[in-house]
């Protein structure tokens, strides 16, 4: 029983976790202007229909717009604009207020693509290069987020991997699911106790 | 409480305009691809937001580029006209400046140094004569 529609791979959560763009925090808008005919236009197309599903997964918060026939040549535009910083601590220093307010330079700057005749994976890699995550950060980033989360910690089914050493392979069970052996059980090692003491 | 910077969480939005009469305020729908769970396909999913339009400039049909505003406007406007992007009409293809119309350019895109062919006539300085009678 096959997938439905043409290139159904595109709607597989391996595919669009495959998405190598993850764009810097500071960019916002993505706008995509692109002709439904003509042969400049193919590679604009290509990458609407097969790249820019896998760029919104992976960045779900960056607007991802397509504007069709609009103008004779394609082209991708950007819309960046600095994250704020929250102030949620220290209201009485007015230093770093000022300093936050400086480095919170919120002019939206653009950056214009043209991607006229060019392939969706040249594209693609292009938009890579220009404001998109390099390996190396992505790489630092996951590290990161797995420093967070240690496997050797015990825990909340939710934040650990494990709850108790029982339900590693190897280890004593619980003994509400397996029954211990007699000498391990409390009553018999208490009734030893009092045979030996008697 | 210590104050909030911004209101929204939509610091900065495109949209087109649907509606403009309001008082110096125009109505945007703003679309973002949603991914459906089950089909695992992104759909334009709508949302309405006003902005302020101070020299009410938005027509109906413009795609705006809206900033949030630091604080709330008013109960339902929280952002600001920031920039026309494309002016229904009257489009500028940002590649080359020209004003553009779908596919075609409205305006020429070299500047032609050619004599236009009203002044190449004056040149010519053809007066009218009487046609040759036809035998």
């Amino acid at each position: 029983m096959p997938m439905k529609g043409r290139f159904p791979i595109r709607r597989t959560l391996e595919y669009l976790q495959k998405g190598e763009v993850v764009f810097k925090k500071s960019v916002n808008i993505m706008t995509v202007n692109y002709n439904t005919h003509g042969d400049l236009s193919e590679g604009a197309r290509k990458f609407v229909f097969f790249n820019i599903p896998q760029i919104q997964y992976k960045n779900p918060w960056v607007q991802i717009m397509m504007f069709k026939n609009m103008t004779p040549s394609p082209f991708l535009r950007f819309y960046l604009g600095k994250s704020f910083v929250l102030l949620f601590f220290n209201l009485f220093s007015i230093l770093w207020y000022l300093l936050v307010l400086l480095l919170c330079l919120d002019d939206g700057e653009q950056v214009l693509v043209d991607v006229e005749g060019k392939d969706h994976k040249e594209i693609m890699n292009h938009v890579k290069t220009i404001l998109g995550k390099s390996d190396k950060v992505l790489e630092a980033e996951a590290l990161a987020k797995m420093e967070l989360s240690n496997p050797a910690n015990f825990g909340p089914k939710r934040y650990f991997l494990r709850e108790c050493i029982s339900e590693v392979e190897g280890q004593v069970p619980h003994p509400g699911f397996v029954p211990l052996p007699k000498e391990m059980t409390g009553k018999y090692r208490a009734k030893l106790a009092a045979a030996s003491d008697e | 409480m210590s104050t909030r910077q911004a209101s929204v969480h939509a610091k900065w939005i495109i949209g087109q305009v649907i509606g403009t009469k309001m008082k110096k305020t125009a109505k945007v729908r703003v679309t973002r691809l949603v991914l459906d769970p089950y089909l695992l396909k992104y759909y334009n999913k709508r949302k309405t937001y006003f902005a302020h339009d101070p020299l009410e400039q938005c027509t109906v049909g413009d795609v705006v580029l809206l900033k949030a505003l630091p604080e709330k406007r008013s109960k339902h406007v929280n952002h600001e006209l920031e920039e026309i992007v494309y002016k229904v009409g009257q489009v500028v293809d940002p590649l080359t400046g020209k004003r553009v119309a779908g596919k075609q350019y409205l305006e020429p895109l070299t500047e032609s140094t050619e004599v236009s062919l009203t002044e190449k006539l004056e040149q010519l300085n053809i007066t009218a004569s009487t046609p040759p009678s036809v035998s």
